[in-house]
């Protein structure tokens, strides 16, 4: 089980799409932090110490989003590519690929979100230092600090979950990508004006990530958005290793 | 003793029977020829037996069990199914790094399998850039990384020039001059005539002969093709000394395993006509297409 996991660790490595991915999160990254500092004092408080947490959480949204890019990406190259032949031919236990696989992508999502978190933070701190303002993380701002990080490594390892489960169900790449981004954008809204009930609204998969990388507000606590994005997650990963396992390679 | 058994083994995809009640064995160390035109079930008997696809019915083992439930299947089995399935992205070597980590196998095979292929050189370009022909040689790299006994083939020879064609023919005799089992799949006889020890001909999904090469050979040369009016009449007639004739064009008829004499005889002790009569000298494409095409089928 561990080598099928190095041995997705090795796709993941050889190929562009992560390096890409990673400069593309830490250009956002940056550029939301510009775009903070820029606003800030016209919109909202002033530049402070306590600043930081929230300069640092701007690109966490972003970076679960990226965190089911590359579960998606994970499983559907496999089949785009037709490498799911020579994975299977390996190891014709299909369910451990697919496990392997549910271990990998979260894996990668918080590393790659745990890689650009600390990229903000280091830009978002030499910009205050620039202004005369040394954050302690001691204290109030280092618990923010924490809560920031840990909703981010939860939403980024359940999202690539998700999208592992999504692929493995879907298959198709390009009909994988489609569909999540129409479920997000479009079903979800489109459920909430049918049913016409905000409270309802809490409980669909975008707004329990949204628990963890933006709590607050109209959503479910981060623990309560845990479970449920967790739920979403391994019910979608079951039926996606299920139809895997089941179906012809030809 | 049988490294490959097949038994029974049928595939239906929907109304269609891809593969029907195929049963055939391939033992320890020969080279078996699969052969059939495109579309006679090839590829999926070689997927069921690999495990990729589920049969609807009989099985398909390699030394007596299903491929899925082979320990260690890479350093048992070698097989190469399409040439395109890479990643394009990825370096050659990278690719055999990562069945070879997979695998469980030193890291270190994948240089060595490029070289044993002549790919030493492309091993750090992106596959997507390889030519037909050398993605197949990467596809044997790949079925050779686990130093298998057993070699499954899919039309290893589509896509390779004529210098690629006879660099296959010599890895295939290398392998199995090593004793190894290999079971090479193709629409053109001639590609495998020269380096197989027996033929396994199936068409429209079934089993149509199995034989080693020479008993294949020896159908050649018993062909008699006969030009005259009466075709039918002469083809029952001959039917009736248990010959088989096909006809071929309107007026003329191809009798099977049979001699010139023979077919002489026949013609003039019911007063039948003959224009033409000679006996053909067949090649072993031509007993191939016999046996595949939809006559041959019942011969």
């Amino acid at each position: 089980m561990i080598r099928l996991v190095r041995a997705e660790f090795t796709k993941l490595t050889t190929t562009r799409l992560i390096y890409g991915l990673t400069a593309a999160m830490a250009a956002f990254a940056a550029l939301t932090v510009v775009a903070n500092v820029i606003i800030a004092g016209e919109q909202g408080d002033p530049l402070s110490a306590y600043s930081l947490p929230a300069l640092v959480a701007a690109p966490v949204t972003l970076l679960s989003g990226a965190a089911l890019l590359l579960g998606i990406l994970g499983m559907a190259t496999e089949f785009r590519h037709q490498t799911v032949t020579q994975t299977f031919l390996v190891t014709p236990h299909r369910g451990r690929v697919v496990a392997a696989k549910l271990v990998a992508y979260p894996l990668a999502g918080i590393v790659l979100t745990l890689t650009i978190l600390a990229f903000t933070a280091a830009v978002a701190t030499g910009w205050l230092a620039a202004k005369g303002i040394t954050p302690s993380l001691v204290g109030a701002i280092g618990v923010a600090l924490g809560h920031v990080l840990l909703g981010a490594v939860l939403a980024a390892g359940l999202c690539a979950l998700i999208g592992v489960g999504v692929a493995a169900l879907v298959r198709n790449q390009v009909a994988a990508l489609v569909g999540v981004a129409v479920w997000v954008l479009v079903v979800e809204g489109l459920l909430m004006s049918l049913v016409n009930a905000p409270s309802l609204g809490k409980w669909l998969p975008s707004a329990a990530a949204a628990a963890l990388t933006n709590p607050g507000g109209a959503h479910l606590s981060r623990l309560a958005g845990t479970l449920l994005l967790a739920a979403y997650a391994l019910a979608l990963a079951a039926a996606g290793t299920r139809l895997v396992v089941r179906r012809d390679i030809t | 003793m049988a490294v490959i058994t097949i038994q029974g083994l049928t595939k239906r995809f929907g109304e269609v029977v891809a593969v029907d009640d195929l049963s055939f064995e391939v033992d320890q160390g020969t080279v078996v020829g699969f052969l059939g035109p495109n579309g006679a079930g090839k590829t999926t008997t070689l997927r069921m037996l690999l495990g990729l696809v589920s049969p609807t019915a009989g099985s398909a083992r390699i030394d007596g069990k299903p491929y899925r439930e082979l320990t260690d299947p890479v350093r048992h089995v070698g097989a190469v199914l399409e040439a395109s399935s890479f990643h394009p992205g990825r370096s050659a070597r990278n690719h055999l790094r990562v069945v070879a980590t997979a695998a469980g196998l030193p890291l270190t095979r994948a240089d060595e399998v490029l070289a044993q292929v002549g790919l030493a050189e492309a091993a750090h370009r992106r596959v997507g850039g390889f030519s037909l022909g050398m993605r197949q040689r990467l596809g044997l790299a790949t079925a050779l990384l686990g130093d298998p006994q057993v070699l499954i083939l899919d039309e290893p020879a589509n896509g390779l020039d004529p210098e690629g064609v006879h660099w296959l023919r010599g890895l295939l005799r290398q392998l199995a001059d090593q004793g190894r089992t290999v079971l090479v799949s193709s629409h053109v006889l001639a590609e495998v005539a020269q380096t197989v020890d027996q033929v396994v001909i199936i068409a429209a999904g079934r089993l149509v002969t199995q034989s080693t090469l020479a008993a294949l050979t020896a159908r050649t040369d018993q062909l008699v093709r006969v030009r005259t009016p009466q075709a039918d009449t002469l083809r029952s007639l001959l039917a009736a000394q248990g010959i088989q004739a096909h006809p071929d064009g309107t007026d003329q008829l191809l009798a099977v395993g049979t001699t010139t004499e023979a077919v002489g005889r026949a013609a003039a002790a019911a007063g039948v006509v003959i224009y033409e009569m000679g006996a053909e000298r067949s090649n072993l494409e031509d007993v191939f297409l016999q046996l595949t095409t939809k006559q041959g089928v019942h011969s």
